[in-house]
């Protein structure tokens, strides 16, 4: 047998991050309890995900805001290492300084350009007291930003939607409503599942044609092309799949 | 200048296996022969997406519509002088309208079936039926690399992802082509796109005995997304040319389904393709040289490029 050709071979690394809202409002009516419950519930769903798509490194990690941003779970850990530790509220909702965090983490390097498309999922009750706008831009001004499947989770009536489908930037994904702890639990596994799949074994997708320009000859690339405007991620997917809102009802406690 | 021969293989996914879909990727030559020149290699990779469940046919259909242009081209002493440089946009034109000739026959042929469309809109939603009814080629999609050998020339065209990689006689790995920043993060320019033509990537390299590659690889993306590092993905472009002198090209053809297999178990998971151009004439006569690194990521190309700005 030939020696195989070629360097160290290894499975693509997926990021996970999930971006938790701890502002005060958080304290109230046991929402903070809820999310830490429905995180700690998802864990194994997730890790089953996981293991059913092997040629996806799943790592995890955690960013909490409130009066700031910092990493709840700042260390990338394997999907099957991951415990999920309770997080407290506190604080006003600085969501921009949030987005900036993940922002410097989605550089490459450190990442890498053969990593899959990382999955952001946004938490929040409330609205944003800080620069949203300029958090949002240093999110999407990463290529790893833009190329990210983003997913929002909005916690009773005083979640600002407006903010969440700016941070999720598709027309074919809204925000998911949880007005109740069950809700959030739906939520959260969904995207602890079908979300994972779904990036786990993405599919090509068509970027958009280049203007008319000549080929490319041996050095020169079209015109607009290189740098050029990029569509949104595995997002369709995520819309075929997305649950459907459901009316309210008399569960609703947020 | 001596004898080429092309070999390769394509393997299915890991990941493919695992859901049940076919390999996507295709892998053609021509003559059926392999040897030349000339000589004329293709792969495509079909996208595989919930909108591209035809990605197979496209691409199967893509590398027999570049290998008829290829031939055409090359035929009747085409392979005997350099090519019309100008006339290189209108190749690439020519292809991709033959491609996009190709699939709508195929689709009047076979209608998209209940289960195809149900299929679509369970996994795509209803925006991925109506792209499809705009533009039923979508479900086609594919990239294609093609390296067209005459006797003093090398043609590479590549539109979308993957690789094509040259080997110097002296180890040497360079990328003949230009770079597309926008193959990222699994997003690859197509032929079903419209004005497909204008995201091909051209090079011309004029070649000698002496100064042609000893090997040209194409790869699809899942070759390479099976490295931890880019430079491990280049060392395959070294240790190939080692091995071919070391061994003989025919036990290292024998050898590509279980390394392919492998990249892709302990991989990227995609299907996986590989051809290699090999210039077998020029390598009973060299030494063998001390092994090389792998160039570093993207300055080209072997010695003996010419690259024209049309």
């Amino acid at each position: 047998m030939i020696r195989r050709p070629g360097g160290e071979l290894a499975t693509r690394p997926l990021h996970f991050i999930w971006l938790a809202d701890c502002s005060g409002s958080m304290g109230s009516h046991g929402k903070i309890q809820a999310l830490n419950n429905a995180v700690r519930e998802a864990i194994p769903h997730m890790q089953r995900v996981a293991d059913e798509n092997p040629n996806a490194q799943v790592l995890v990690r955690v960013v909490r805001f409130a009066s700031g941003a910092q990493w709840h779970l700042g260390q990338t850990t394997p999907v099957a290492d991951f415990k999920w530790d309770d997080l407290k509220a506190g604080g006003t909702t600085d969501m921009g300084a949030a987005l900036k965090l993940v922002a410097g983490e989605l550089k490459i390097p450190p990442m890498s350009d053969r990593a899959l498309p990382p999955v952001l999922v946004m938490i929040s009750d409330g609205q944003p007291t800080d620069d949203f706008g300029k958090g949002l831009d240093a999110l999407l001004g990463e290529p790893w930003g833009k190329k990210a499947v983003r997913v929002a989770i909005a916690i009773g009536d005083d979640a600002d939607l407006e903010v969440l489908r700016r941070f999720i930037a598709h027309p074919e994904i809204d925000p998911l409503q949880a007005n109740n702890p069950e809700a959030l639990v739906r939520h959260i596994r969904w995207v602890s599942t079908a979300v994972l799949q779904a990036a786990s074994s993405p599919a090509s997708q068509t970027a958009p044609a280049a203007p008319a320009a000549q080929p490319a000859i041996g050095g020169t690339v079209p015109a607009g092309g290189a740098g050029g405007s990029v569509q949104a991620p595995p997002a369709p997917v995520l819309a075929a799949v997305a649950p459907v809102a459901a009316p309210g009802t008399s569960a609703d406690v947020w | 200048m001596g004898a080429w021969r092309v070999v390769g293989t394509s393997v299915r996914g890991a990941s493919h296996r695992r859901r049940g879909l076919p390999n996507q990727d295709a892998l053609r030559w021509w003559p059926d022969s392999g040897e030349g020149p000339p000589l004329a290699v293709a792969i495509a990779d079909g996208h595989g997406s919930a909108r591209c469940f035809r990605s197979d046919v496209g691409a199967r259909l893509a590398v027999e519509t570049a290998l008829e242009v290829a031939a055409a081209t090359l035929e009747g002493g085409g392979a005997d002088r350099p090519p019309d440089l100008a006339g290189l946009e209108d190749l690439v034109e020519v292809l991709t309208r033959r491609w996009q000739a190709a699939t709508q026959a195929h689709y009047l042929a076979h209608p998209f079936g209940p289960e195809e469309v149900q299929r679509l809109v369970v996994e795509g939603g209803a925006a991925a039926q109506e792209s499809l009814a705009a533009n039923p080629l979508l479900a086609y999609g594919a990239t294609l690399s093609t390296v067209w050998l005459g006797q003093t020339f090398l043609l590479y065209f590549q539109l979308g992802d993957g690789e094509v990689l040259t080997v110097s006689q002296g180890g040497q790995v360079g990328r003949p082509l230009p770079g597309d920043a926008r193959l990222f993060g699994g997003q690859t320019t197509s032929l079903c796109a419209p004005g497909a033509w204008r995201d091909f990537r051209i090079a011309f390299q004029t070649i000698s005995a002496g100064t042609s590659p000893a090997v040209v690889l194409l790869s699809t993306d899942g070759y390479p997304n099976a490295f931890r590092e880019d430079a491990g993905f280049l060392q395959v472009g070294a240790d190939l040319l080692d091995l071919i002198r070391q061994e003989g090209l025919d036990p290292v053809a024998a050898g590509l389904e279980s390394w392919l297999a492998e990249a892709t178990e302990q991989g990227s998971g995609d299907d996986v393709t590989l051809g290699l151009l090999c210039h077998v004439g020029a390598l009973p006569a060299l030494l063998r040289p001390p092994a090389a690194a792998p160039a570093a990521a993207s300055p080209p190309a072997a010695a003996g490029i010419a690259v024209g700005a049309l």
